[in-house]
């Protein structure tokens, strides 16, 4: 097992990227490589140390012998844990943009917010993040119609617009509430979201599901009722109370099923 | 500066070089016989030499570049590389920025490029992109096949006006030739229709792709362009269309060549493999490249260029906009359309081609079938319609497979392609192998001549010097094998060196240099007069219809620096 902490000692307003600092890529580095390393800041690059303290422990034979402690603030490093396949990463403090994009393996956990993007298109792996997100978790790259399609997100915050947009497979728990537009797209997968809705959940998909347990501010016209469910069990697990099932979105002939709590949702009984 | 390139194995089809050993000499960008002691020697010893590459056929420059860019980010970040010392960033796929375009081209040891489908009023963009291409000189095709000024002029029969018109807007829009696609089709796209086959007249002209046809042909001639009419015929992409491409090419053959030009034809099918389909419908398809191949073998007015499938995730793009709907209504993928006012329409929608399913596997072999089935290698050229059948970049992928029959078996038998390729199509019954002089002349020579030029494509006294060296020993080197395919294809990817107008531009596989791209026109003399008679006639509807004023409409001297003006004398 092998233990890399950085801990940041120097704030850049500009933000860090560390697509290269994944534990496929630095499983065999040792701190003489930590400390030749450049790592991208904009359009140029700077050496790791000076921005981060590097302690090495322990050796690792591959990638999934790793664990990666980011130990502070990350809110101007981009693409943590990007494309990793295994190990661990653990962020104490915020992440910024993209982190846990395109990963296929491993995990992360992020002990704070996280930006926009994070989980974007994941393969596999599972993300954790103990804040809030902001947009765009768990959906396609800009202009790609092929989402997130495994692999497990939770957030034990809120998350912002456009959650699992093009999502086609993979699970995403959000235990607080949730900005517009939540799976949309969304051909396959599993979102359950503990908290409040603003509005338009699961617009255009295809199939999928999706699971409010809070109250939904405005539903989408492309949903029809299937029916008033008690304690239903869905995806393998079960839920308690009564739910209102729909089918949709109508709109793109989609046979997804969008559940919500029947007593928060009373007005639409 | 002067260049001697020494020992290398010479391919020049055009001046029946075939593979000997022998020295190219370069000066002020001109191949010479004869260079001073002072020429810088280029020791190529055993090293592949050719001309470099002409392309009769790709999409590289002009707003559905554009639209495709913004429509598609996602294909963007594939082929993203950092810029360096003499390059800037690289992006792009199937859609690469323009610098990206001009680059690969050049790696690939190309030096001359056609952009095939202009709208003469995006031409102004066309040629702005031109100027942000660099490395390869490009010549522009305008689109004269859905005008309604060309409508007009066929449905009155007035082929003398309508000469001027083409003569007049091909100063306009600074264009080489003529391009036709989907005669009357997209027009009645504009009335949200299509027409199927030759003799469907478009909707309120009541004029037939037939009629349109033969009449830029007879155009064509009467003024005596180096390239002939460039076509691309009704029915694209439809199960059962070869029998159209087949009434196509024989509707032209009674017209008369004009006798000053260089070509043997008259007019270009382009893209071939898209309208080679037999069958009913996707269901029920097979290959239609035999009869059309036959045809080809058998009729000498007629060239091609393949369009072949490539097996990529792709974009497609064309002004066939009723054809890119079927297209959408068949995959759901994201579609954009555009509608280019009195001249055209165009479409635009990613395609996805897998080895995995029928179709694709089914457009893959028709188009090697068309290589392999037509004799003649100066009658067909490789293209993959760039970006549509495939991105150019794969053009060394497709040497391969031309080279090597083992290899086409081996992708047959190891299932990388579907079983349509065996089931519906004669690809597996077919042993023929391009060699080194083949795939010259259908990547050099051929395109070089059937578009009129007369100093690119080959190594003769006085040609341009662009050439491209290849890191390769061709006598010590069996391309047959299927082991060696991927080699082929690394190897014809990075040139060893690439030298425009005498100027090294590629060395190593790398970008040795940017110069800019010229942009290629035909300035044809003698309709002066006629030009300004029509001019005045069509001012009034121009005036009512366009959105635009025509002193906006030209394209000015500006957009097209450094340009060549090819001088075509139309009285001859």
């Amino acid at each position: 097992m092998k233990t890399i902490t950085l801990t940041p000692k120097k704030f850049s307003s500009i933000a860090l990227e560390f697509d290269e600092l994944i534990p496929d890529k630095v499983y065999d580095w040792n701190k003489e490589d930590f400390e030749k390393y450049e790592v991208p800041i904009g359009n140029s690059r700077f050496p790791l140390t000076d921005y981060f303290d590097i302690e090495i422990e322990g050796s690792a034979e591959g990638p999934e012998e790793v664990k990666m402690i980011l130990d502070g603030d990350m809110g101007r490093v981009k693409y943590i844990g990007c494309k990793m396949s295994a190990g661990d990463i653990l962020v104490n403090g915020d992440a910024d943009l993209q982190v846990g994009a395109e990963m296929t393996g491993g995990s992360i956990k992020v002990n704070g917010n996280a930006e926009s993007y994070a989980g974007r298109e994941m393969k596999g792996g599972s993300l954790e993040i103990m804040g809030n997100v902001r947009e765009y978790c768990g959906t396609s790259y800009i202009g790609e119609w092929r989402g997130m399609s495994d692999g497990i997100i939770k957030v034990h915050g809120n998350a912002g617009k456009q959650l699992a947009d093009c999502m086609s497979g993979g699970e995403i728990y959000v235990d607080g509430g949730c900005d517009i537009l939540a799976g949309i797209h969304m051909t396959k997968g599993y979102i359950e979201i503990g908290g409040d809705v603003t509005r338009w959940p699961a617009g255009q998909m295809k199939n999928g599901t999706v699971v409010i347990k809070g109250k939904l501010g405005r539903l989408l016209e492309g949903f029809e009722v299937e029916g008033i469910y008690k304690n239903p069990e869905i995806h393998g697990k079960q839920l308690t109370g009564k739910y209102i099932k729909y089918k949709g979105d109508i709109g793109v002939n989609g046979k997804g099923s969008l559940w919500l709590n029947a007593e928060k949702n009373r007005d639409l009984l | 500066m002067e260049y001697i390139l020494k020992n290398g194995i010479v391919y020049d089809p055009t001046n029946k070089v075939n593979g000997d050993k022998k020295d190219v000499m370069i000066k002020d960008g001109k191949i010479v016989d004869e260079v001073s002691s002072d020429a810088k020697v280029i020791d190529v010893t055993d090293k592949l030499v050719m001309a470099a590459g002409v392309d009769v056929h790709s999409h590289i420059a002009g707003p559905k570049l554009c639209v495709g860019r913004l429509y598609r980010p996602e294909d963007e970040r594939r082929g993203v590389k950092p810029k360096t010392a003499t390059t800037r960033a690289e992006t792009g796929f199937s859609i690469p920025s323009c610098p990206t375009t001009g680059y690969r081209y050049s790696r690939m040891g190309y030096g001359t490029v056609t952009e095939a489908a202009v709208p003469p009023l995006e031409a102004k963009h066309t040629h702005e992109e031109i100027m942000a291409i660099p490395n390869i000189d490009i010549s522009p095709l305008t689109l004269f096949g859905n005008n309604w000024f060309v409508l007009q002029y066929v449905k009155e029969g007035n082929l003398d006006d309508l000469a001027a018109f083409v003569s007049s807007w091909l100063k306009i829009t600074k264009g080489y030739g003529i391009k036709c696609v989907n005669p009357c089709g997209s027009e009645a796209w504009g009335w949200g229709m299509n027409v199927h086959g030759i003799d469907d007249p478009a909707p309120y002209w009541d004029v037939t792709g037939r009629q349109v046809m033969r009449a830029l042909v007879q155009v064509n001639e009467m003024l005596g362009l180096p390239h002939s009419m460039h076509v691309h015929t009704n029915d694209l992409g439809h199960p059962g269309n070869y029998e159209t491409t087949l009434k196509t090419m024989d509707c032209v053959k009674d017209i008369k060549k004009n006798p000053s030009v260089s070509r043997d034809q008259i007019m270009h099918c382009t893209h071939l493999q898209f309208h080679a389909y037999g069958g009913t419908s996707w269901r029920d398809a097979n290959s239609g490249a035999e009869p059309i191949a036959d045809y080809i073998n058998k009729h000498d007015h007629i060239t091609c260029d393949v369009g072949q499938v490539t097996l990529d995730e792709t974009t497609t793009m064309t002004a066939d906009a009723p054809m890119e709907y079927d297209l959408y209504k068949l995959s759901g993928l994201k579609w954009a359309n555009k509608d280019i006012e009195l001249e055209t329409a165009s479409g635009l929608i990613p395609c996805i081609y897998s080895g995995k399913a029928p179709v694709s596997t089914l457009q893959w072999a028709i188009g090697l079938e068309l290589f392999l089935l037509i004799k003649d290698p100066w009658k067909v050229v490789l293209t993959t319609d760039s970006p549509n059948a495939g991105p150019f970049l794969r053009y060394p992928r497709i040497i391969s497979w031309l080279m090597s029959s083992d290899r086409r078996t081996e992708m047959m038998e190891n299932k990388e392609v579907h079983k349509w390729a065996t089931k519906r199509t004669s690809l597996g019954t077919l042993d023929r192998v391009y060699d080194w002089n083949d795939i010259a002349t259908v990547t050099r020579s051929a395109p070089a001549k059937i578009l009129g030029f007369k100093e690119r494509g080959h190594l003769g006294v006085g040609a341009n010097a662009d050439v491209a060296v290849y890191d390769l020993e061709p006598e010590k080197f069996d391309p047959t094998k299927a082991a060696n395919a991927p080699v082929v294809e690394d190897v014809l990817s990075r040139a060893l060196y690439t030298i425009k107008d005498g100027q090294i531009v590629v060395k190593d596989g790398k970008i040795a240099k940017v110069v800019p791209s010229r942009h290629l026109w035909s300035n044809v003399q003698g309709f002066e007069k006629q030009e300004k008679k029509v001019l005045n006639d069509i001012m009034p509807m121009f005036n009512k219809y366009y959105t635009i004023k025509f002193e906006n409409y030209k394209v000015h001297d500006h957009y097209i620096e450094p340009s060549i003006e090819y001088k075509v004398n139309a009285s001859k």
